[in-house]
This record gives C-alpha cells, sequence and structure tokens, in this order.
C-alpha cells in the first residue's frame, strides 16, 4: 500500500499542518491548485501557499499569517484560515494577494487561542474557537466582515470543529462535550447535543472533525480521540451509530490514534448501491495520527488507502475530482493520492 | 543562574576565553534586543526547547519609576541558537536543514525495521538456543537492504537527468549531484556489508570513484576537475587535437577507467571531420583502432551499467583469457608500422600514451592521475585486477600516498584509509567527525553487519560513559539533535527507545518537557506514550495540560484532562471551587453558564469526583423550574425525586443541604395531597437534624440564606409529615 504507484509525496521545507484544494476554475493559467497552511519553526513563520498540482514544490502565492495556522477551509469566492493567536484571514480566490487579504484579529473582541472549527454555509462563516466561543462572520456590505457573537462559553467548553448543514443550522464538537446542533431560527443555544461514543472505556473524549453531506443535512459524522467515528443522526439523537473505534464495532478497529479529520467520500461507491435505503450511511474517508488514511462504511470492512509511517494531519477530496485526494504528512511533505479507476479494480 | 551585567555598553556578561590553552575560538556574540533601558539589574538565561535560549533582562524595580507606565522593567527575549555553523567538518557542502530532515524522516522506517528484525532473531535464537546459522548468513542482506533504501535517501548519483537533449560535446554527465554522506555511506556498504559484491571490490571502488571524484577535493587537482576545465574551454577550441588539455584528459579519464568518456572525447579528434578523412585516413585509422581497444577492455564484474564500455568477464579464468587476448592487441597495435605515417606528432604520442596507460605502465599512469585515490584505482584496472584483501589493498594505498601526497585530507579519503587497515576505531572516529550524528547513528548498523570485533567494540557497555556502550551514545546523541527541532523530536523516541539503559528515563524527559499549550501537541504527545506503554508520563502530561487550561480560564478543557488522568484529587477541588460559586448564586440564573461544564461531566461520573453532586443538582434544578412553571404534577414529582436522590447520595455536600430543602419548601406546601411519604419526609427530617448537630462543630460552613430558612424548612417537613401520616 505504502509503494502505492498513485500516491506520490512532495517534500516541503517545512511543516505542512493543513492543505485543501482550490476550486479550479477554467480560466486559471496553472491549473488545478491546492491551498497549504505552513510553517516553519526555524524562521518562525506561518503562512498560506497557494501551490500548483503540477509543481507543488515552490508556492505561487503566499499569505503571511501571525500565528499558525489552525483551520483552512475554501468557499467558492474566497479562502480562509483561522490561526492558533484567534484571527481570521479572508483572501478572495480571484487574487492571493496579501494586499487583498481581509482579517478578524484575535483577541477580546473575537477569539482568544485556537479557532480550530471554521465552516463556509453559503452566506457566512461560522468560527468555534478553544476558548468556547462561537462567532459567524459575514460581509458588512461594504468591503469589511463583520463578526457577530452566537455563543460564549466563557471557556467553560471548548470548540475543535464546526460544520454547517444549512444556512442556518451548523454543528460543532469539542473536548469531552460532543457534539451540538445550533439552529440560528430558534435562538442562540444549541438545540440539541450528544455527548458521543468513545472506546477504550472513556467517559469522554475529543471531537476533531465533523462533516455533513449536503444531501442528508440530519446526518453528522464525528471523528475524534480513540480512532473513534461515529454518526449522529438528528432524528435519534440518543443512538450515535458507531463507525470505528476501540471496542464500538466488532472488527479490528481501523486505528488507535486520534482521527483527525472525516469527510464523506463522494468517489467510493457504496457497495449495495442499488438496494440503499436512506438509513445507510454513506462512505467516510478519514485521516488519523498513526498515518491511516481509509475508507470507513456502516458494516463493511474499512478500506486502507495509505499507511504512512507519520501522521496524517489533514486531507481534503477535490470535490470537482473526488478521484483526487491530497494529504498533509507530518514529516513535512504533501501527498497526492489518485484513486484510478485501475486502483479500484484491485480491490 | 542569575549575572552581574557589566555598566559599559550593551554586552552583558564579558567573556574572556581560557587563557594559555592553545587558541581558543573567538566566542560567537549574538546581539539581543531586549528593549529594557539600562542599568539591567539582573539577567536570567534558561534553556527553552530546542535551540531556543530565553534570556530574561530585568531593571531594578525602584519606587520613584512607580508613574513611568512607558519604562519597560523587565522582558524575556528568545534566543534561536540554531543555523550556525555546526561542527561538521569543511569537506561536507552544506546540505541544507530541510534537506537533512528529509533525510532524518526517510531513515526512521528501515532503522526501525531493522531494530524489529534484529529483536525478532534474537528472541528466536534465545528460544531454540540453537546457534541460528542459517539466519547468520542471511543477516546481511537484512543489512544490504536497510542500506540501500537509506542510500537512495541521500541522493542518486545513477539516477538519468531527466529528458535533457545531450549536446554531443557533452563531456561530464549532469547528474544529481553528488553528496559526500552518499559516498561515505557507499564506502561502508561496499566493504562491510555487501558479501556478494566482495569478489568484486576492486571493480567497485573504480565505480565508486566514478561517482565521487568530484568530491575528492575542492584545491587539488582531480581527473573530475580536469575534465569540466577542459569542457569549458572546448566551445572554443578549434582543432582539439593540439591542445595538451585533450591528451591530458583522455590519459587521465582512461587511468581512471572511464572508458565511455575516452571514446567521446576520442571522436571529437579532427580526423573525424569529413573534409579532412582523405588526407588523415591513417591517423583517423588509429584513432579508432584506439577507441575500439577502450571499448572492449576486459573487466572483471560481474554486469556492467548500460552506457558503460568494457567486456564483462564474471570468472578469473574468462577474464585472464580476455585479457591476455586483449593486452596482445594493445602490444600489436603499439608495434605497428602504421605510427611512422602518422603525420600529426601530438596524435601519435597522445595515442601511444595512452595504450602505454593500458598497457600498465606505472610512470605513465602516475603522471596521468592527479588524486593518490586515482591512482589506486588505476592500479586495480591496469596492474593489479585480483587485488583481493584489505591487507593488499592497505598496502598499495600507502604506497599511492607516498607516490601522490595529498597536502588536504578529506573526510572520505580518511575514512578509506580507515576501512582499509581493518581499524573500527578509526572508522567510526572519521564517521563521527565527517559526517554528522545522523551517520553514525545510522552507519553502525553497517559496521556491525558481519565484523565481530566492531559489534563487540560497539555493545560492550563501558562505565567511563556511564555504563552505556557506545552505539547506544551515539544514538543518544543523534536524539538529542532531533530533539532539538521541533518539526523531528518526534522521531527521537524510536532512537532512545532503542537504548537500553539510558533511553526510557530521557524518553520520559523529552515527552514531559514537550509544550502543553496546543491540545492537538498534547495529544500528538500522549499517542507517542501510548506507542511505548507509559502510562505515568501520559497521566503527568494530562494533569500539567489540565493546569495549564484552568490556569488560562478554558476551565472546560481543565477539567477534562483531569478526568482523562483520573485525577480525583485535583477535581475534587475544582468541586469545591465551583460549590463555593453556586452556593452563592444559588438561586441565580447565571447558574446557566455552568451548564456547559456540567455537559462536560457526562452523565457517567464515576471520575468526576465530587462533581457527580453538580451533575444531579442540575436536575434537580431544572426540575424544579419546570414544576414552578409548569405546576404539573408530574414535573413536581420528578423534583421531589431528585431531592431524595441527592439527599441520600454521600457525595451531596452538607453545607447544599439546606439549600436544597429550603428550594423545595414550596413544593412541599403548596399540593393538598404530599409529595412525600412518611419514610422520605422522616430521611429529610433526619438529615435537617445532623445538620443542626453539625452546626456546632467549628468547621461548619454557612451559608447565605434567610435566618428563618431553617425554621421554614422544619415547619414545612413537619406539615408534610402529617399529611403523609394521614394519607396513609
Amino acid at each position: 500500500m505504502a509503494d502505492n504507484p498513485s500516491f506520490r509525496r512532495h517534500p516541503q521545507p517545512f511543516s505542512i499542518d493543513l492543505v485543501r484544494w482550490l476550486p479550479s476554475s477554467a480560466t486559471s493559467p496553472s491549473g488545478r491548485l491546492l491551498a497549504a497552511a505552513v510553517h516553519d519553526p526555524s524562521a518562525a513563520s506561518s503562512d498560506i501557499h497557494i501551490l500548483s498540482l503540477a509543481d507543488p514544490s515552490s508556492p505561487l502565492a503566499s499569505l503571511p499569517l501571525p500565528s499558525r495556522a489552525t483551520a483552512l477551509r475554501c468557499s467558492p469566492s474566497a479562502l480562509a484560515a483561522a490561526t492558533s493567536s484567534g484571527s481570521l484571514h479572508l483572501a478572495p480566490s480571484s487574487s492571493f494577494d496579501a494586499g487583498a487579504a481581509v482579517a478578524v484579529s484575535g483577541g477580546a473582541g473575537f477569539h482568544v487561542g485556537p479557532v480550530r472549527g471554521l465552516d463556509f454555509g453559503g452566506e457566512e462563516w461560522v468560527t468555534a474557537g478553544e476558548d468556547g466561543r462561537i462567532h459567524v462572520v459575514g460581509g458588512g456590505g461594504d468591503g469589511r466582515v463583520v463578526a457577530r457573537r452566537v455563543w460564549d462559553g466563557k471557556g467553560m467548553t471548548g470548540y475543535e470543529a464546526a460544520k454547517w448543514a444549512s444556512p442556518a443550522e451548523f454543528a460543532t464538537g469539542g473536548a469531552g462535550c460532543g457534539v451540538q446542533w445550533w439552529d440560528r431560527r430558534k435562538g442562540d443555544a444549541a438545540v440539541a447535543q450528544c455527548s458521543g461514543i468513545w472506546g477504550r472505556g472513556l467517559v469522554t473524549g475529543m471531537v476533531h472533525s465533523i462533516d455533513i453531506h449536503p444531501s442528508r443535512k440530519h446526518i453528522c459524522v464525528v471523528g475524534g480521540s480513540s480512532g473513534t467515528i461515529f454518526a449522529w443522526d438528528l432524528r435519534w439523537p440518543q443512538q450515535p451509530i458507531p463507525l470505528s473505534g476501540i471496542g464500538l464495532t466488532t472488527a479490528q478497529p481501523l486505528c488507535e490514534s486520534e482521527v483527525w479529520e472525516v469527510l464523506f467520500d463522494t468517489y467510493t461507491q457504496s457497495s449495495d448501491i442499488l438496494s440503499s435505503t436512506s438509513a445507510r450511511l454513506l462512505p467516510v474517508m478519514m485521516c488519523s495520527e498513526d498515518g491511516i488514511l481509509a475508507v470507513v462504511e456502516q458494516d463493511e470492512r474499512p478500506l486502507e488507502l495509505l499507511a504512512e509511517s507519520c501522521a496524517i494531519n489533514s486531507f481534503d477530496i477535490d470535490p470537482q475530482n473526488p478521484s483526487d485526494v491530497v494529504c498533509a504528512l507530518e514529516w513535512e511533505s504533501i501527498g497526492i493520492l489518485s484513486r484510478g479507476r485501475d486502483a479500484m479494480a484491485e480491490e | 543562574m542569575p549575572g552581574m551585567p557589566t555598566e559599559a555598553g550593551g554586552a552583558i556578561v564579558p567573556f574572556s576565553g581560557e587563557a594559555g590553552q592553545g587558541a581558543p575560538p573567538p566566542p560567537s556574540v549574538r546581539h539581543i534586543r531586549h528593549g529594557v533601558t539600562p542599568p539591567i539589574f539582573r539577567v536570567f538565561v534558561s534553556w527553552s526547547s530546542g535551540n531556543l535560549l530565553q534570556v530574561a533582562c530585568l531593571r531594578q524595580p525602584s519606587p520613584e519609576d512607580g508613574g513611568g507606565a512607558e519604562e519597560v522593567s523587565g522582558s524575556v527575549v528568545e534566543v534561536n541558537l540554531g543555523g550556525g555553523g555546526s561542527g561538521r567538518a569543511e569537506v561536507e557542502e552544506k546540505i541544507d536543514e530541510a534537506e537533512m530532515r528529509r533525510i532524518e524522516y526517510g531513515s526512521l522506517p528501515a532503522f526501525a525495521l531493522l531494530q524489529s528484525r534484529k529483536n525478532a532473531l534474537a528472541e528466536a535464537a534465545a528460544m531454540s538456543r540453537v546457534p541460528a546459522l542459517p539466519e547468520q548468513a542471511e543477516w546481511w542482506q537484512y543489512v544490504l537492504e536497510y542500506s540501500k533504501t537509506v542510500g537512495n535517501l541521500l541522493g542518486n548519483p545513477d539516477s538519468p537527468p531527466a529528458f535533457t537533449i545531450e549536446d554531443p560535446k557533452t563531456i561530464l554527465k549532469v547528474g544529481e549531484k553528488p553528496t559526500s554522506l552518499r559516498a561515505a555511506w557507499e564506502l561502508l556498504e561496499m566493504f562491510y556489508v555487501d558479501k556478494q559484491l566482495q569478489g568484486w571490490l576492486p571493480e567497485r571502488l573504480v565505480d565508486w570513484l566514478a561517482d565521487f571524484d568530484s568530491l575528492l577535493s575542492k584545491k587539488e587537482s582531480t581527473v573530475y576537475l580536469k575534465l569540466s576545465n577542459f569542457q569549458k574551454r572546448l566551445m572554443k577550441l578549434q582543432i582539439v587535437e593540439d591542445d595538451p588539455d585533450y591528451w591530458n584528459g583522455l590519459s587521465a579519464a582512461l587511468s581512471v577507467g572511464w572508458l565511455d568518456i575516452v571514446v567521446n572525447m576520442l571522436r571529437f579528434h579532427g580526423s573525424y571531420q569529413l573534409d579532412q578523412m582523405d588526407n588523415r585516413e591513417t591517423e583517423n585509422g588509429l584513432v579508432e583502432a584506439v577507441a575500439v581497444l577502450v571499448s572492449t577492455m576486459p573487466r572483471m564484474r560481474p554486469d556492467l551499467p548500460s552506457g558503460k564500455l568494457g567486456q564483462c568477464c564474471k570468472t578469473r579464468p574468462d577474464f585472464i583469457k580476455a585479457w591476455e587476448r586483449w593486452r596482445g592487441q594493445v602490444n600489436k597495435l603499439e608495434c605497428s608500422a602504421f605510427w611512422i605515417q602518422c603525420g600529426h606528432q601530438k596524435t601519435r604520442d597522445g595515442l601511444k600514451n595512452l595504450l602505454h596507460i593500458m598497457m600498465g605502465n606505472v610512470k605513465e599512469l602516475t603522471a596521468a592521475t592527479s588524486h593518490w585515490l586515482e591512482l589506486f584505482a588505476s592500479h586495480f584496472l591496469y596492474i593489479r585486477p585480483f587485488t583481493v584483501g584489505f591487507e593488499g589493498m592497505h598496502h598499495l594505498a600507502q604506497k599511492c600516498i607516498q607516490l601522490k601526497p595529498s597536502s588536504g585530507t578529506s573526510g572520505l579519503t580518511d575514512l578509506l584509509i580507515g576501512i582499509l587497515s581493518e581499524n573500527s576505531e578509526v572508522v567510526l572516529a572519521e564517521c563521527t567527525n565527517n559526517f554528522g550524528p545522523w551517520f553514525v547513528t545510522h552507519a553502525m548498523e553497517l559496521l556491525t553487519a558481519d565484523n565481530d570485533y566492531a559489534d563487540m567494540m560497539l555493545h560492550e557497555e563501558r562505565p567511563n560513559f556511564g555504563g552505556i556502550s557506545i552505539e547506544e551514545l551515539h544514538r543518544i546523541v543523534y536524539a538529542q539533535v532531533l530533539c532539538s527541532h521541533s518539526l523531528t523530536w518526534q522521531i527521537a523516541p524510536t532512537y532512545l527507545s532503542s537504548c537500553l539503559n539510558q533511553g526510557l528515563g530521557l524518553l520520559e524527559i523529552l515527552l514531559l518537557k514537550q509544550p502543553i499549550q496546543d491540545n492537538r501537541l498534547v495529544l500528538k504527545t500522549l499517542e507517542i506514550c501510548r506507542l511505548y506503554e507509559l502510562e505515568d508520563v501520559s497521566t503527568k502530561i494530562m494533569k500539567i495540560a489540565g493546569i495549564y487550561h484552568w490556569k488560562h480560564g478554558r476551565k472546560g478543557a481543565g477539567v477534562y484532562w483531569f478526568q482523562q488522568a483520573h485525577d480525583k484529587v485535583r477535581l475534587d477541588r475544582i468541586a469545591q471551587q465551583l460549590f463555593e460559586h453556586i452556593g452563592k448564586s444559588v438561586t441565580d440564573d447565571s447558574f446557566k453558564q455552568w451548564e456547559g461544564l456540567l455537559e462536560l461531566l457526562g452523565s457517567d461520573i464515576g471520575s468526576a469526583g465530587g462533581l457527580e453532586f453538580l451533575h444531579r443538582y442540575r436536575d434537580f434544578k431544572r426540575s424544579l423550574q419546570q414544576a414552578r412553571e409548569g405546576r404539573t404534577g408530574e414535573a413536581a414529582r420528578q423534583t421531589v425525586e431528585f431531592l431524595i436522590q441527592l439527599m441520600r447520595n454521600p457525595s451531596t455536600p452538607q453545607r447544599f443541604w439546606l439549600p436544597l430543602l429550603h428550594d423545595a419548601v414550596d413544593l412541599l406546601n403548596c399540593k393538598p395531597n404530599p409529595l412525600l411519604n412518611v419514610a422520605e419526609t422522616t430521611l429529610l427530617l433526619n438529615k435537617l437534624q445532623e445538620l443542626s448537630l453539625a452546626k456546632l462543630h467549628p468547621g461548619f460552613s454557612s451559608n447565605h440564606l434567610p435566618s428563618q430558612a431553617l425554621n421554614s424548612v422544619r415547619l414545612s417537613l413537619a406539615s408534610n409529615l402529617a399529611r403523609a401520616i394521614l394519607e396513609e
């Protein structure tokens, strides 16, 4: 698996914390683009680099950040990055010029400390920080950005992930507090709550990532500590569905360490696509601290795509070419995996 | 350690080198911008993580300055000591740090695999107690596999340059730049590991020299330097065969066996040009004859890579036969009558010189080569193709050094001499001095692949090293280098865990020193603890992280880590703090802000200590709220049940008994039929009695309820009891 010919590693001279595909436009002269959050401890600098898929060795553009990036997301019109000092930076995708970027600086008025929950919901960005604050950030109409506070947990809770389900609803997750569901139409408090399920006899764990499929907005898939992946269906909020984790499913757990990110995998076809009922969960891709990139499916054996010697800190599936996956490896490199038809036929 | 600063200038501590101890290198001075106006009262210096040094500069606090807000009274500056010239020798061309880290990352899986194989073999041998000879025979093959994997990380000189159209006038192919790390690695692999190619060692050395000749010397002339200088002039030359450098280059290339280059260069000869063919026919014939002889030179080796010339002979008899035939042809050409007809003097001399080299003429070989190692290789090619054994080679090397003494030594040649003299200590010392801790740590596996003496030398525990072996010492040194960088510290545990004596202790220190500010980094550290089953360390780290977050106001994160660490003591103390807070605002709606924290505690509260109470208390308060709003019998009944649960539970602090009862007073009073039965009411009354007794105890903490609270509770309980008795 490690010597998969369709997987290429591109060493970089600094730490790659996060990677995302940028929405590619036909007019782009440099082809398909990637965004990577990089950190260079020797120069004490953190940047967002725009890289071309054809040659990821040198950045096409660079956007400096005040501290290490903790979240990175793309919308059709902008690239957003949140940092460990609590700031949010938005760069229009038309030009990744550092001058065109707008920022909400961290501090008492916004977030204090790392912001790991960041997502674009069609109109606004949501940010959820480890300080327990949740903000909705949108345009002020005159090119400025305006952040409105939805909730201030005053440090009683800390959020690690956020994901929109619809323009009015979003989910958050964090350390020990499981997953919350927020509905902006029903006031500024969480409307539903799930403490999650954790293996290894742990009462609580940490949620690292949440994904919601646009076609099934009532289901969150959640990845967190101890290799735990579960789905939370709002229709049965008391019964989270285990997908992977120690002691959660009968099968050998896929991984026992932190699951850093989860995403619904639109490329892997569900095995019983014809008979699929709406109750069955769609396949989910995950990456973990022990170097696993895999696709898990309810009641199926997981499909391991990569087993690296180092952690995979972040990955992204290209929404326009879902066969292609980019991942950030702990050992200062970017990995690009193309799942061709041949590769799938072998399985 | 505090030090007193000097008064003058910006210098903080004057440095004086040790006088008389030879010539100490001048200390490197770093200027620190601390922004504190002098006089500086105290300076504190301490190590931070990695190469960072924290320097704190403080002013004397003086009462007159009291109002001066602009005056900075002290500052902490971080100084990065990395990036300076490390102890690498001058032969090491700068491998930049990122490239070195790539090598460090890449070599880890190979190293770990080899260690696990070693352990598995040792275990198997211990189990069966049979000398595991078949495995022993295979061991060097495992090491060879490891060596190839690591070697490939160091750059691959064989890799063809990517899709460039080659100029026919290119003499030296521009491939990947060779590195001395790779060169040294190949030397060790060649001599210590690869048993298969042991019989072809001379030819392997010739190949090695072809790859790394450019590294031998920066200042002195080498064959590579001669050819690359000639290459630069080649474009401007009209008639190449008139240039002495052309013939010098040819003889030099031939003497070290670069046959393809020789044949290529011979084709530059003017007689090949179409307009001159007619009048230089004989001359051209001679050039071509030499080119053919060069390209058919017999070589004793298993195979020839594509593009290399010569005829390959696998066995000694084959080689001897071919060699005699070829030498005969060379002799025949040398004595040929055609030379007289060759009009061009320089061509005649040049070609004859090449023939003499091929005939193994020591004088010509010595003249053609520049470096002793080149002369050494030429001896293998033309004089002693059957040289075997370290002793013979070492003897020959000594002779070559005498003939061509080189002023500057390079790490590579010293290493080679060390290998040939079969002195493992020298080899190890050369590796340490010239190629750095990474190289030594990984190369020790090559040294011990099939060498019992080196094995013993490296593994013997030495009291002067604190009871550790040389191998462990080098691994620890390398691990320290890895620890000093925030991106590579995560791979240090693999090396530390392979150190049996001190590794685990150092690993624990390393893990405990990792920053705990960032939850993700803490999780990465904990993952390493999990892999090495260091549960105590992980519990400690969780507690440290918990205290950090608690202190910085992230109470939720604090409680989370304490819970993970099963730290009952701290959770209880936190519970006391919360009780204090809630005790004050018991009727307040601000209870809501504790919601999140209570959610964190979850429903299964085994590990939460006294916080269990808070969870139940929250349920009681919620239910009470509903009961008051809705006034439904169901909610009221539920509330009373919660109340009884709370009062029964031993973890409910005594000071909450009265407030709880007081909260429930209107519930107890409002209904016509009582919510509590006799037994329940009696329980509550007993608790109340206990409370009255406890009031006399000196440690009793009073609450903030109105003074008549006790009486109203007593009254309502009494009336409830009365009604309950009537009911029954």
